[in-house]
Order: C-alpha cells, then structure tokens, then sequence
C-alpha cells in the first residue's frame, strides 16, 4: 500500500504556513511534508481550515506567511509560475463544478485542448480513457445537469485527470452525495491510489482513510493537532494536543465513532 | 527588473496606475485642447459668464424671466423647468399607468385585451416618435378663433387653454403646498407607529386630516383671489386672442402628453408585476377572514404590491426625468435645452457640460435618495412575508 | 351515471359567456364599457385608415386631402424618401438591400445554433460588411456614396448595428473591469459606468457631435456620423455592461475558481467558461437592450441626421403634402413597430423558455 518514491525533492512542502482572512487567522504556522505517491487524508471540524489549506496549495487563496513549494516551484507572487503549478496539481471539489454549458468530453478535453495545446483527437482519446477508468464512457456526450451527483462527481475527477497532473487535491469529494452514490465516488478515488498518485484528500470517510492513507492529519482551529499513520491514529485515544480539552473531545469522539458505525453517519460533520 | 515586473503585487501596481493614468489623461488633453480651442475662438474659459446676462430669451418658464438676467437665473430656470415637467409627466403617467395597469391583471378578458393592446403599441414606438405626433397634432389644431370648446377648456394651435383660479401667484403656491398636504398627511398619519388607535378611527383621523388640509387650501384660494373677479377664471375669445384661464404652451403639452402616454405603457408593466408578485396565498388566506374584495384589495394586495413596485418605478421615474430631455425636439427650454443654446451663444462649452452632468448628477441623485428613504419607511419590518 | 362522470354535459356557450363576462354586475358594468371602447375605437380606426381612405396617388394630393379618411398617397408618393433618404435615385436598390442584410443577420443571431462568440461575431461582421459595401460603394463596380448621402431606414439601422457592434464588446470589457479585484480599475470603471447612465441619452449624442470636435485634435475628429455612433455605443454599453455583470454574478464562484485549477489563464477562464454562461444567464435582459437602443435611435434626428424619423418629417414637410403628417407618422410607427415588436415578443418568448429550463 505504501508507495513512497523518496528520490529528491518532495512533491509538496509546506513550512510556517499563515493564512488570514482580513483579521480572522485561518491558518497558523501549517507544517507539512507530502512525498511523492504518498496519500494524506485530512480531517477535523468544520471551520478548521481544512479547505483553506488545501486551497493554498494551487494558490486558489493567497498565503501570507511561510513557504509552499510544490513540485520544486515554490509559491510567490511571481505571476508566471502559477499556471504552470496548477496544470500539475489536479483539484475536485466538494460541489464538483463541472462546466454546465459543456458535454460531459467536452470539460474532460477543454482544458488539455487550451492550456496544454493538445489537438482535439489526442485530448479526446486521453478523456474517452479516463471516462472508462471512472466507469462512465457511455455518458461522454451528456450535458452535467442530466447526470447524478455521484457521476458528476466522478466525471470531476476525470477532468482534473486528463490534464495528467502529479498531485490530486480533493476537498470533501463525497459530503454533497446522497449515501448511495458515495461508493462508486470512493472506488474510484482508491483505483487511483494505487495507481501511485500523490493524493491530498479532505474527506471524513474513515473506511477510505483507513485503506489508503498513508497519513491521517487532524486539524483545527487553523492548526495541525495531530500527524500519524492511520493505524495508529485510529487506535491511540490520546492526542498531541493537550492543551485544548474541547478540541480533543472532538478528535477522540470522531475516532470512537470511525469504528462503530458506518462512515456515511459523518455527513453531518461536514460543511 | 523583468523578475519585478514578474511579481504579481507590482504587476497589480502597474495595472491600475496604467488604467486610472490613460483615463485621467485622455479627459485632461481633451479639456486642454479644448482650452485651447476656445481661446483660439476669444473664449476664456471660467465661469465669470454664470452672472453676465444671455441676451436671448426662453419660451417656458416658471420663474419671470427677460433676456436681461444672467445665465445663472436660467440655469436654475431649466433645472426648475425640468423638474416641473418631469413631475407633471410622472403623475400623468402613473394614472395612465396605474389603469392600464389594473386592467391588465382584471379578471376581465376584454379589459385585459384593452390593455395589453394599449402597453404594445405605446411600448414599441420611440417616445421621439411620439413627440413629433403629437407636436404635429396640437400645432395643426384650429386657431384660437375656431377653437375646440369642451367644458371651459379650449384646444388651440396656440396651445390648450384651461380654466384657472383667479389668484395671486404666492396664494396659489399656497394652495398647491396644501393640496399635497392632503395627500402626504394621510399617508404619514397611516404608519401604524404614529397612531395607536384601533384601525377604524385612525381611517377617521386620516379622513379629518386630509378634509382640513383641502379646506386650508379653498380658504387660501379664496382669500388670495385677485380683487373684482370671479374664483375661476374662463378663457374666452376676446378679438382675435384668447383672453383668461391659464395657458399651457403647446411645447408643453406636446411632452406631457407623450411622456405620460409612453412612461405609462411602462408602468402600466411596472404595477401588472407588482400585482402579479402577491402570492395567491395571501389573497386567499384575507378572502378566508371573511374581508370583503375591495378590503382585500386595499388592505392585502395594494399595499404588497406597492412594496414589490417600489425599487423599479423609482427607476422608471429617474428615467421620465431623463425623458423631458426631449423637450429640444420642440423646442421646449428645458435644462438640456438651456445648456444646449448656452453652448451656443456664450460658446462656454467645457463649462456648461459640467454644468449639464453636476444638474443631470444632482437630480438622480436627490431623486434616488427620496426614493430609497420612501423604500425604507414602508419596507416589510422583519422577514415573515418575504420568499 | 359513468357517462356523466367522463363528460359532464359542456355549458351552452350563452353560460359561458355570462360566467366570463357577466358574473356580478361589476363585471358587467367593466365588460360593456370595454366592449363600448374597443367597438369605437376599431370602428374610427378601420374606418380612417381603411373605409374612408385614399390608397392611389391618381388624384394628386388635393383629392386626398379633401377625402375623409387617412390619405395614404402620401406614402405611395413618398416612400422613397422615408426608406432612403436622399440616397442617389439610381442606387436605391443597393439601400434595400442593405436593409435586408441587416434584417437576415437579425433574424440568423436569434437562432440559438448560431449562440458561440465565433459564430455570431461572424454573423455580424459579414452582416456589417456587407451593408457598408453596399451602401458605400466604390467597389466591385458600386457607385461611391458618402455617408452624407445615407438616410431614411438604412440609416437607423446602420445606427444601431454599428452602436452594437462597438458597444457589446465594449459592455463586456465594462463588465470585466467593474468585476476587477483591483480596486482602483472597478472603482474608476463604476464610475464611468454610473456617471454615463446618469446622462440623458440626448445629451451624450450632443456632446459627441457638437462638443467633442473641440476636444479632439484635428486628426482625431473623424466624421460626425461616426461621433454620434460612438456617443450612442458608449451609453449603450454602459447599460449593457450592468446586464453583463449581472449575468456573471449568475455564475457560480466554484466556476472559476474550477478553471482555474484546470490552469486556464484570465482569458481562456473568462471567455470559455465565465462569459458564455453569463451571457446565457444575460439573454432576455439583453434583448430588451437592444430593443430599448433600437428605438433610441431615433433620437440621432435632434443633432441632425437624416434618419427615418427626419426623412418622414421631410416626406410631408414640402409643399402639397404638409396636411398628411399623420399618415407620415403613423406609417413610421408601423415601421419601427414591427422591428421593435418582433424582438421584444422573441425576447419574452426566450425568457419563458429559459425559465422553464431552469428548473
Ligand atoms: N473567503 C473567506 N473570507 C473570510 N473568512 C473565510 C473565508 N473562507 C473561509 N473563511 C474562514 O476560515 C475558516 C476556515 O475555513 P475553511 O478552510 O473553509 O474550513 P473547513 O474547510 O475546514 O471547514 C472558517 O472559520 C471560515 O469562516
Ligand atoms: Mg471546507
């Protein structure tokens, strides 16, 4: 399961990341390191700054304080890089947003076609491949609003694919989906796992985390409370942060509950 | 330098100065040359000319007027002008509007027919268009010497002559300030905040309130009557003029008429949405209380359609404002049409320009400002009806 | 007794009318009233404009004055002065069919089919094209006519195509501009935005004819015609701009924001993914502008253009036909109304659609 390629620079590297919005201190001093193929599961309650952080990272929000390198290239206000950055760091979002206005191909090949200059035939053969991988070829030329979440869904991760990036970000990729659609969403996401992509996965589905993460990271009040293998985690009922009770109530009981019921009963938790 | 101009903070810099700088410099030459321009033409630019006198005279006017006063007087006069105008063509065409409007959501087939027939040929030909028609019309009306009589009001190619109080002009001022009084005090004394009587003697109050304001306004008219003359003053033949009663300059009429026919065709849209907005539920839920139709009708839907008409007739009246513009088009002295025979005559264009905005700026702003205070005092309080 | 249930005996047509129109005496009292007025008015209307009227010029302008109804020669006598203004006699044909280049172009950008910026960009520049070829001339064998010598229909419409041909792209970069995160550039913008749409229409078009040639350097002047036209495209983009905005509030931030994590650059974010959804979500409002702008061109005959409003005052305004103005006007009327009516139907039509979609 674990596949770390420990050769050279890590594919992400994050140190004293600060990220306020206005006066409100979303982020504080985020260390993080994400080698490549290595998955990392990201948890804790809503407000955390779980989707801020994971947003920092294709600079969709501006950080104010430390350092983010991805890939070598490290995040500044150089206005060149960051377009280069996000062709090689795939994001699917919680609510999908697919392009409304496009076939099911054509969002899968828009982006190949215009950003990385690819002619229609080849940006169409690389989508009709990764439509099959998450299981949905026969619904290429389908408008998005005719699909279900769940294959809305998966035709997301199929667009942030075909522009073949070295990391994938998912921010809460299955809290939109009605219960039953949240599987087909998961299996795709754990084909890709072992495939050997870097993946960085807000999402508070357990079973998922406990099969594929590499690492579980528990988050709040803009902080990383607590970093460690999902084995581990999930067994140790003791977090690294004693000072704040309230936070720790919320970790453990999010831990107690992984193990007794099924992961869909977390819906709630999410925002 | 290239790795400066690379970075995001300076290229945003870089950005906005560039854009505001190209604008402010292109309006800076342009009021340069201009400066220029005119000086080559023996204009100097200033607005010392605001107080030397114009040496042409307005057709239109409110205020005394000769050719002697300076251009300040009649700036304000075309300010005073297009206000007038705007709100006689604004009340007209909320009449108009407020009729076509009620019979387009009757429950009547004809009367809708009727109306919606009069909102499609009003709305889809210019208002210009308009103007001249009916320009065209009242200028070929009979002279005064075979003129249309009906009821005292006589229509002439020289304009339409009404009867009109025989009244100083302060007395009728007066009166007009009293008028609106009935009509304001009933409105304000309405507002459940002012009032704690049961609904029954505040419609009492505001009856009492509104009978006092309009008999203020009799008893000034009376005691303001000029000496040895009768209240009402008939206009009548007299040689070859018409002699009495007020007179309305055809320029006038021309655009009351099309502004409140056109204006009207949109509001008459304006209050069917409005009605359209209240929910059946509402209505239904006041039929179940055992309200009669016509309370219904004033107690639920009038009053929540108002609300929901509000923010778009005050745009619609900002725009009849705009619309007494065309004024120039027969040659009514409205502000536009002041400025436009300033530019002329003074040739002081870059001043009167400014002036024209800063007039144009001013009007929509108050304008706007009195609507949203209207919008906020009759504003739904809390969110129980809203959605 | 099942019969009854499936088919209950259908009420006289005499009930039926009674219910619609005769329910409470209100009702009645409203229903004749309307009947009285719309029985008079048809029956003056058709009877000027139809019954009592003078269809042929053979009686010369005396006779048809002398005739009860509506004179209708006038228009048989004049109507090529309305249509063409005093566009060379010889040369008419080419004005007609300019008009109706512009009338197909109309027609072809109300088809969805050809809703993608490259297709309707391509419709109007060859529509536009062409009518400018046609009318000028100097090519292909066509007579040169200067721009002087435009007038009447073709006018107007060359008006208002040229005023939204610059003004739509011009509202979009408005739009853009306002929407800026750069507070500098969406401030001064809204300011040009506001201060334009504070400004009676009028008194733009005056300022760029007769103003402006004093602020401008002498190369810069350019002709009248096409002053006017840019007055007119700004004040229309300054309203078209707001609708614009609007439909990109429309639009999801998620959109964007999806763009561009897929690395598309500004342009290719705006012009793929932002612009093509907020213009959908801007077509019924956007229809009206064009509607509104179309009948605002009427307003160029007060800084002096031959138009089809002026060459209609011109078409009875010498000599033997001055009695006629109604029927002058009223055929002009006609005339925009059927512009204006059509577009504004197919801009109703458009919104129900979409609103049914919309579920
Ligand atoms: N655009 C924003 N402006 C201001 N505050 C924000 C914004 N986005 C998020 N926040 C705040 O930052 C905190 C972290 O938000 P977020 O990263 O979305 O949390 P999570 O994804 O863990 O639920 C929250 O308290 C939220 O209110
Ligand atoms: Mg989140």
């Amino acid at each position: 399961m674990i596949s770390t390629n420990s050769t050279g620079e890590p594919a992400l590297r994050i140190e004293n990341l600060d990220k306020y919005y206005g006066t409100f201190h979303a982020l504080r001093g985020i260390n993080l390191s994400v080698k490549r193929g290595e998955k990392i599961v990201v948890c804790g309650p809503s407000g955390s700054g779980k989707s801020t952080m994971i947003r920092c990272i294709n600079r969709l929000e501006q950080h104010n304080g430390g350092r983010i390198v991805v890939l070598g290239t490290e995040l500044n206000d150089d206005v060149g890089n960051i377009d280069e950055i996000r062709r090689e760091v795939g994001m699917v979002f919680q609510h999908f947003n697919l392009f409304p206005h496009m076939t099911v191909l054509e969002n899968c090949v828009i982006s190949s076609m215009i950003v990385r200059k690819q002619p229609r035939a080849q940006a169409e053969a690389t989508a009709r491949r990764y439509l099959e991988k998450v299981r949905i070829p026969e619904q290429a030329l389908k408008y998005p609003s005719q699909l279900s979440g769940g294959q809305q869904q998966r035709v997301a991760i199929a667009r942030a694919l075909c522009m073949q990036p070295q990391i994938m970000l998912f921010d809460e990729p299955t809290s939109a989906l009605d219960p039953e659609m949240v599987s087909e969403v998961l299996d795709v996401m754990v084909t890709l796992a072992s495939e050997g992509m870097t993946m960085i996965c807000v999402t508070h589905e357990m079973g998922f985390a406990r099969r594929v993460a590499d690492r579980v990271l528990f988050m709040d009040g803009g902080e990383i409370l607590e970093e460690a293998p999902p084995d581990e985690f999930f067994t140790s009922s003791a977090t690294s942060a004693p000072d704040n009770s309230c936070r720790r109530c919320w970790a453990i009981d999010w831990k107690q509950r992984s193990e007794c019921v099924t992961p869909h009963a977390f819906r709630h938790l999410h925002d | 330098m290239v790795s400066l101009l690379r970075n995001q903070k300076v290229h945003n810099a870089l950005l906005q100065v560039l854009y505001v700088g190209s604008i402010a410099a292109m309006v800076l030459a342009g009021i340069v040359i201009a400066r220029r321009n005119l000086a080559d033409q023996g204009i100097t630019s200033g607005f010392d000319f605001l107080f030397k006198s114009t040496g042409w005279d307005v057709n239109f006017s409110l205020l005394p007027a000769t050719a002697n006063d300076p251009y300040w007087w009649y700036f304000l006069i075309g300010i005073i002008n297009t206000l007038f105008l705007g709100s006689v063509g604004l009340i007209l065409a909320t009449i108009v509007g407020t009729i076509v409007g009620l019979a387009r959501t009757s429950s009547n087939d004809l009367a809708r027919l009727l109306g919606r027939t009069y909102v499609d040929i009003f709305r889809n030909i210019p208002l210009i268009l308009q103007v001249f028609f009916w320009y065209a019309i009242i200028t070929h009306l009979p002279t005064p010497r075979s003129a249309h009589e009906a009821w005292g009001f006589l229509l002439t190619s020289r304009g339409l002559y009404i009867p009109f109080p025989n009244v100083g002009s302060a007395a009728f001022a007066a009166a007009t300030v009293a008028v609106i009084a009935a009509i304001v005090l009933p409105a304000w004394l309405g507002r459940t905040s002012r009032l704690a009587q049961p609904i029954g003697q505040r419609h009492t109050i505001q009856f009492a309130a509104a009978a006092a304001a309009l008999a203020c306004s009799a008893i000034i008219l009376a005691l303001g009557r000029l000496p040895d003359t009768p209240l009402l003053d008939f206009p009548a033949l007299q040689g070859l003029n018409l002699r009495g009663g007020l007179r309305i300059p055809p320029e006038f009429a021309t655009l009351a008429i099309a502004i409140a026919i056109y204006g009207g065709s949109y509001i008459a849209e304006i209050v069917r949405g409005g009605f359209k907005s209240v929910g059946t539920g509402q209505v239904e839920a006041a039929l179940s209380l055992g309200l009669s139709p016509w309370r219904v009708f004033t107690l639920v839907r009038l009053p929540l359609a108002l609300r929901a008409m509000l923010p778009i007739l005050a745009n619609q009246y900002v725009w009849l404002m705009k619309a007494t513009t065309m004024g120039i088009a027969v040659g009514l002295t409205d502000f536009f049409m002041i400025v436009a025979l300033t530019i002329n005559h003074s040739g002081q264009t870059l001043e009167a320009i400014g002036i024209l905005m800063a007039g144009f700026l001013a009007i929509n702003l108050s304008l706007a400002a009195v609507f949203n205070r209207i919008n906020k005092a009759i504003a739904l309080k809390g969110n129980q009806l809203r959605g | 007794m099942e019969m009854v249930l499936v088919a209950p005996p259908a009420p006289g047509r005499l009930e039926d009318l009674k219910r619609r129109f005769f329910a409470t005496p209100l009702q009645a009292v409203v229903s004749l009233a309307c009947l009285t007025i719309m029985v008079f008015l048809v029956w003056k209307l058709l009877n000027w404009a139809v019954f009592s009227a003078v269809f042929t010029t053979s009686g010369g302008p005396e006779a048809c004055q002398a005739a009860a109804g509506a004179c209708w020669s006038v228009i048989a006598a004049r109507w090529r002065i309305i249509f063409f203004g005093l566009y060379p006699y010889e040369e008419q044909w080419r004005s007609a069919l300019a008009c109706v280049a512009v009338v197909v172009m109309t027609v072809l950008s109300c088809i969805p089919a050809f809703w993608t910026g490259r297709r309707i960009a391509l419709v109007w520049g060859a529509g536009t094209g062409l009518f400018y070829v046609l009318m000028k001339g100097g090519v292909l064998g066509l007579a040169h006519v200067g721009e002087e010598a435009w007038g009447g229909l073709a006018l107007t419409l060359f008006i208002f195509v040229t005023t939204c041909l610059i003004g739509f792209p011009l509202a979009i970069c408005l739009a853009l501009l306002r929407r800026s995160e750069l507070p500098w550039i969406s401030r001064t913008t809204g300011l040009i935005i506001d201060g334009v749409r504070s400004l009676p229409l009028i008194s733009i078009l005056f300022t760029f004819a007769v103003v402006l040639p004093f602020a401008l350097p002498q190369w810069l002047q350019g002709d009248k015609l096409y002053r006017v036209i840019l007055g007119s495209a700004l004040f229309f983009s300054a309203y078209q701009a707001e609708i614009v905005r609007g439909g990109m509030q429309g639009v999801a931030t998620g959109q964007e924001e999806a763009a561009m994590a897929l690395g598309m650059r500004y342009w290719q974010r705006i012009s793929r993914i932002l612009l093509p959804q907020a213009m959908r979500n801007a077509m019924p409002a956007t229809i009206n502008q064009f509607v509104i702008s179309f009948k605002e061109t009427s307003l160029v005959v007060i800084v002096g253009f031959f138009e089809i409003l002026a060459s209609g005052n011109a078409a009875y305004g010498t000599g033997e036909w001055r009695f006629a103005y109604v029927e002058v006007y009223a055929f002009i009327a006609f005339i925009y109304f059927i512009f204006v009516f059509s577009l504004s139907r197919y801009g109703a039509f458009l919104e129900r659609r979409m609103s049914v979609s919309e579920r």
